[in-house]
């Protein structure tokens, strides 16, 4: 009896201690989860079965600022009027194209001096002026380009404000008879060449030399009709072919150029497989593709709201390390990917919180920050980088070094800031690959679901538990045949059968059953 | 129960695997299958199948093993033997055949055994493979399953004394009889469904009249 309470006491005691220890998780959680809420979007990122985790936040909202927080001189400069385009300048400075007021701001790399505004420029003695700007590049050498949309043509201009030249009426047997040249993108490389997203130009990034001249198109995206379309319009009518859907391919929206001279471009893609390519300077795509084989931003697009659907990229910007981030006009969210294709990190939504958006139309990285454009709300939203997405940002830029061995003190981090994560987990495991420790390699490697990677380091310790033991097991294997020997020598002696002997199966076994 | 897992049942059935046109012409004539032998091997075959999904090792398998359910695999292996065997039965009955059911269900539970041995051998051959040597596993697992339609072919030919051209024929015509047979059953649950509704909503007219 007196056991029996004892036990019942203890009983109690424990399911106390287990209210108490839940409570306390509960307590310690809980500040905790306010915190994670308190952003106005969820991060998240995509699993190897292209499952939703959500993650930490890589990067929360700074600040925002508008057109009416600025002042020139003391003079506010008033609110934006649908800008569509912003850059940042070598010198840090940030150049916006503030389109419906057809000018061009220029602030300092914190948006909070406004330097200048462009809204004339001298033009052969006469004074000109933009007609809806739509965007802006400044060059290696400080030269500023516009797109000078309604204009027709690209302004670029001298660091003091004077023009330098003007791109206008491409000339080319490619061309139509009665094409009217609308830049809206622009951008241009260390070689003062000019990369040119024109409306209606389905051919591909328009390129003009540095002397002005049109020289080609850069990147054309192939259609690519399937079969069974093909079949279709082998068997319809001229009149039901007429009706049909044109088949024409997507239309750049984005461009920016990294060091090396690579053009990122980035493209609507209504499949939502490939929203962004890497063109060498031959116009090819080179991009890396992830184990995904996807660069189309969201994977779980399904739905009939106008929420759902592939990712629309409208810009794209190359940042360090080969990583780069897309804009989603759709969603409003930024994708990070690494220069393998592995999609980093995800952030930003659509709303009117402070750090979502309305209509984004620009992004950009402001030295560990990320900006963007948002047209409708005219204002430029900052993002600061938190632990999470620098920790990411460095692991990744010392792979992109090869420094993986120095990355596995940053990975080990983010482990701690998101468990399974699959990049962490494949970043410790090639370090240890590396250093011989196999077995190590092989259960992070798995949990990273590299699979190629951890074939590698199967293999080696395959390798390596054969060459360790191969005296055992040829000893193991000798024993054998000798016992197997002098078992055949003894039995065949004494007329011993270990089994009894087989029963011929009876072939036609009915006859004689 | 013992006459049916018999020694000789067992060697009988190993003697049919490696003996195909043989065994199967005197399980027909002389009775030496087991019908519960034959749905013990569809079992062991479902369990394998499921074995190789979820176990193979990580090199060579890319299932997400949260898709993997036994029992419910089990259930389908088990529901599409039983339909194979109806509609071949159902169809060889107007063609002449010689086969009974039990001889139908032993031909095809025996024809399931190399694919299950394969699959179990495949499993642990995983484990020691690089993803390069991947193609001795895909190649062993193709043989196993061969060998395994071979002999179920040569069984629906032999139980019934069939040529091979008329055993392809009647193979076809059984699965359009799968079909024929999957339809009339949703048709039927379908159907009865609605009467299942009807009286349902009888009863609550009823119970809310009062």
């Amino acid at each position: 009896m007196k056991r029996m309470n004892i036990m019942r006491i203890k009983k109690i005691m424990r399911s106390c201690g287990a209210f108490l220890l839940a409570g306390l998780v509960l307590a310690t959680a809980a500040p905790l989860r306010a915190e994670a809420s308190s952003l106005p979007y969820q991060s998240y990122n995509y699993t190897y079965r292209e499952d939703i985790v959500y993650t930490p936040a890589p990067y929360e909202p700074l600040k925002t600022v508008s057109g009416q927080d600025l002042t020139l001189d003391g003079e506010p400069i008033g609110p934006f009027v649908s800008p569509q385009d912003l850059c940042k300048s070598p010198t840090g400075d940030i150049y916006i194209a503030d389109t419906g007021n057809n000018r061009i701001v220029v602030v300092d790399s914190t948006v909070s001096h406004v330097r200048r505004i462009i809204t004339t420029f001298d033009n052969n003695g006469t004074e000109d002026a933009f007609k809806q700007p739509y965007g802006v590049a400044v060059s290696e050498t400080n030269q500023l380009y516009v797109a000078d949309s309604q204009n027709h043509r690209v302004v670029v201009l001298n660091e003091d404000g004077t023009l330098a030249r003007i791109v206008e009426n491409p000339q080319a047997e490619v061309l139509d008879a009665g094409f009217v040249f609308v830049p809206l993108k622009v951008s241009v490389d260390y070689a003062d060449r000019v990369y040119c997203i024109a409306q209606n130009m389905f051919e591909g990034i328009m390129v003009f030399e540095t002397n002005g001249e049109f020289t080609g198109f850069f990147g054309t995206i192939s259609v690519d009709i399937s079969l069974w379309e093909k079949f279709w319009r082998k068997i319809a009518t001229k009149e039901e072919r007429s009706n049909s859907q044109l088949f024409i391919p997507t239309e750049f929206t984005g461009i920016d150029i990294d060091p090396d001279g690579f053009v990122y471009a980035s493209n609507i893609d209504a499949n939502g497989l490939q929203g962004v390519r890497r063109l060498n300077p031959r116009g090819e795509d080179v991009i890396k593709k992830g184990v995904s084989g996807n660069l189309g931003g969201d994977l779980q697009i399904d739905g009939t709201t106008d929420y759902a659907g592939p990712s629309q990229f409208t810009d794209v910007v190359y940042r360090e390390n080969g990583i780069y981030s897309c804009l989603d006009r759709r969603r409003g969210r930024i994708f990070t990917y690494d220069h393998e294709g592995n999609l980093l990190y995800i952030f930003g939504g659509m709303g009117s919180q402070s750090g979502t958006f309305q209509m984004p139309v620009a992004v950009e990285n402001i030295g560990s920050d990320m900006v963007v454009l948002d047209a409708n709300n005219a204002n430029i939203t900052f993002f600061k980088e938190t632990e999470y997405g620098r920790l990411i940002n460095q692991a990744v830029g010392l792979r992109y070094d090869g420094d993986e061995a120095e990355a596995v003190a940053l990975w080990q981090r983010v482990l701690e800031l998101d468990e399974n994560n699959e990049l962490a987990n494949t970043g410790i495991g090639k370090a240890y690959l590396t250093a011989g420790d196999y077995e190590q390699a092989m259960k992070y490697l798995k949990l990273g679901m590299a699979r190629d990677y951890y074939s590698v380091a199967y293999k080696r310790y395959r390798n390596d538990m054969l060459t360790q033991n191969a005296n055992l097991f040829l000893t193991v294997i000798i024993v054998l045949v000798i016992a197997w020997v002098v078992w055949r020598q003894v039995s065949k002696r004494k007329g011993i059968t270990l089994f009894k002997k087989k029963q011929k199966v009876r072939r036609g076994g009915g006859l004689n059953a | 129960m013992r006459k049916y897992f018999s020694k000789e049942k067992w060697s009988y059935m190993f003697y049919t695997i490696t003996h195909p046109m043989d065994g199967y012409y005197w399980i027909r004539h002389a009775d030496r299958g087991s019908v519960p032998l034959a749905i013990l091997m569809v079992v062991l075959f479902s369990a394998c199948f499921t074995a190789n999904r979820l176990l193979a090792s990580f090199v060579v398998n890319d299932l997400d093993p949260r898709g993997v359910d036994s029992l419910y695999e089990l259930l389908g292996v088990l529901a599409f033997y039983l339909l194979l065997c109806v509609s071949n039965w159902s169809i060889t009955c107007l063609m002449n055949g010689e086969g009974r059911m039990k001889d139908i269900a032993i031909a095809v539970g025996y024809g399931t055994v190399p694919i299950t041995i394969v699959l179990a051998a495949a499993t642990v051959i995983s484990q020691f493979v690089a993803d390069d040597e991947q193609a001795f596993y895909t190649l062993l697992i193709a043989v196993g399953i061969a060998y395994g339609v071979i002999m179920i072919l040569i069984g629906i030919m032999q139980v019934h004394n069939y040529t091979l051209g008329k055993t392809l024929l009647t193979l076809f015509l059984t699965f359009v009889a799968l079909l024929i047979i999957i339809f009339l059953i949703l048709l039927l649950t379908n159907l009865l469904g609605m009467v299942f509704n009807f009286f349902r909503s009888i009863y609550t007219e009823i119970i809310f009249r009062t």
